[in-house]
């Protein structure tokens, strides 16, 4: 990566009915390696947009988003070879482990067989390995004993740490978190925020959009405010909170903290 | 007259009757093996329709999209052109498929294929299968019979499918599998398991309907019904015969697939 930078978003764009709502408006940003980026905003920010649009989730009206020196929103690159060549959007997935607010298991797997069906289906990886290292994953957040276990026998908490595990094991080199914590119950936040935040302790690179400002005070290292499809502020979890400069950012640390 | 009535009564069904039509029991076996196999073609044939005209209605290809947007990028006001632009052709064709064949009776359908289509249009090779079933009656049997329920089956497949939560697919999609990895491990197994129950009752409606191709000389069971009844002059015995058979066939049907539903909804147990 140059300069240790991981993704870098141009110009952003994400627009519907043609311009008449400006959900992206023109946002750029460079994650570096080892990040923890805290996207804060209030809802209907875009904030949500932006994540999604990471890894495509979200197709952008236009832009870029440069990721192993490829600008993966285009349908063609030009390789090292001088020849074009497709863009293949769900190699770059692999590489882009995302968790999301109503953690999406699949219902008709068990713990473990959510957790391997992508290593075995997609890296080929082969079952015996996929099986072992889901288990010690599973230890690690404390759920070892839940592999056979289907998802709808599991509390919202341990649904999402198997959710963080199963982005795990494809080994990605950056983890999105699309406010994890946000359907869960009050005393399940806790256990999902301590999996989130050793995570970013092993140097893990993570974009997390949250409303849980401790955390964002205590484990990000960058932070950005969106508002209607701007990005208005960046800097330190620490310059945001104890000096905003934007109003719109002052107004709205007002309302939360 | 009282006498008449008590007469037609005790002739009604007789012992005498179902001997009578026991001595059919070659032609009753091939009935019900033509039967089977009629069900059989059909729930093939409608269940590739099906998909095929499901996967058709849920395509998003409308070549017109550029009529609705006026030189500014904004959508025009005029409804005419932005409901033109709305036009997908493939989802049309299958739509229009769909409801003329659930408009129309099964029989006149039927008759459509063999007389019309396939009387004046498509020469059939004629030869026999398994020793007594004529093809140039049965294949348009089972072509119409398929071409009804791909039309019932493409509403409950398309329905299923749709059913299934967005959030799977992005899940999926996120961890770097394709679409049709997605298809075949996450959307159809949870959809199959939920519209199993209107796939049971429709198979169990296309063994009962196969009952009639026997008005185009497909020799199915009530085919064979028909030729005892007219050269024993009875009436009842065949039928009851026949009623025990469909029974004895569609009731299994039914717990069969009741039992693999229960198999498939263990994710949903507590």
């Amino acid at each position: 990566m140059t300069n240790g930078k991981l993704i870098q978003v141009k110009n952003l764009k994400k627009y519907y009915n043609k311009g008449a709502i400006k959900a992206l408006d023109d946002v750029s940003i460079d994650i570096f390696k080892g990040d923890v980026m805290v996207v804060i905003g209030p809802s209907g920010s875009g904030k949500s947009t932006f994540l999604r649009s990471l890894n495509l989730m979200e197709e952008p009206t236009d832009g870029e988003i440069i990721f192993h020196n490829i600008d993966i929103t285009k349908k063609k690159f030009i390789n090292k070879q001088n020849k074009v060549e497709k863009v293949d959007i769900n190699l770059h997935r692999q590489k882009m482990g995302m968790v999301f607010q109503h953690f999406n298991l699949f219902p008709h797997k068990t713990i473990l067989e959510n957790m391997i069906l992508a290593p075995v289906k997609v890296l080929k990886m082969p079952k015996a390995e996929a099986v072992s290292k889901a288990l010690a994953l599973l230890e690690r957040v404390g759920l070892g004993d839940r592999a056979s276990a289907y998802p709808i026998q599991l509390s919202g908490g341990q649904k999402q740490r198997v959710a963080i595990v199963r982005a795990l094991m494809m080994e990605p080199e950056v983890m999105l978190f699309d406010e994890p914590t946000s359907a869960l119950d009050p005393e399940m936040v806790g256990e999902v925020l301590s999996v989130m935040k050793e995570l970013a302790q092993e140097g893990m690179t993570m974009v997390v959009v949250t409303h849980e400002m401790g955390f964002a005070r205590e484990v990000g290292n960058r932070m950005v405010f969106m508002d209607e499809g701007k990005l208005l502020e960046q800097g330190t979890p620490e310059e945001l909170f104890d000096n905003p400069q934007n109003p719109r950012l002052q107004d709205f640390l007002s309302k939360v903290l | 007259m009282c006498i008449g009535k008590e007469t037609a009564m005790n002739n009604f069904i007789t012992a005498e009757g179902f001997e009578k039509t026991f001595r059919y029991i070659k032609l009753i076996e091939q009935g019900i093996f033509t039967t089977i196999m009629l069900a059989l073609f059909t729930v093939v044939i409608g269940f590739v329709l099906g998909i095929l005209l499901a996967i058709m209605r849920m395509t998003d290809i409308r070549p017109f999209r550029f009529l609705a947007y006026g030189k500014n990028g904004r959508i025009r006001n005029s409804r005419i052109l932005v409901a033109v632009s709305k036009f997908n052709p493939i989802a049309f064709l299958a739509t229009a498929y769909v409801e003329i064949l659930r408009s129309t009776p099964v029989l006149v359908q039927i008759m459509i294929i063999y007389h019309g289509v396939f009387g004046k249009l498509i020469e059939l090779p004629s030869f026999t299968m398994f020793g007594f079933l004529k093809s140039n009656r049965f294949i348009p049997g089972v072509v119409a019979l398929g071409m009804n329920s791909g039309a019932y089956l493409c509403e409950i497949i398309r329905s299923g499918i749709q059913s299934i939560d967005g959030g799977q697919t992005e899940a999926a999609r996120s961890l770097g599998m394709t679409k049709v990895q997605t298809l075949t491990n996450i959307i159809l197994p949870q959809a199959i398991k939920n519209i199993l129950p209107a796939i049971a009752n429709e198979f169990v409606v296309i063994i009962k309907e196969s009952s009639i191709t026997y008005t185009i000389g497909v020799q199915d069971l009530m085919f064979a019904v028909t030729a005892v009844q007219g050269a024993n002059y009875i009436v009842m015995e065949p039928l009851l015969v026949a009623t025990a058979v469909y029974f004895c066939l569609c009731f299994p049907t039914s717990k069969l697939v009741a039992y693999f539903e229960r198999r498939m909804s263990r994710g949903d147990k507590r």
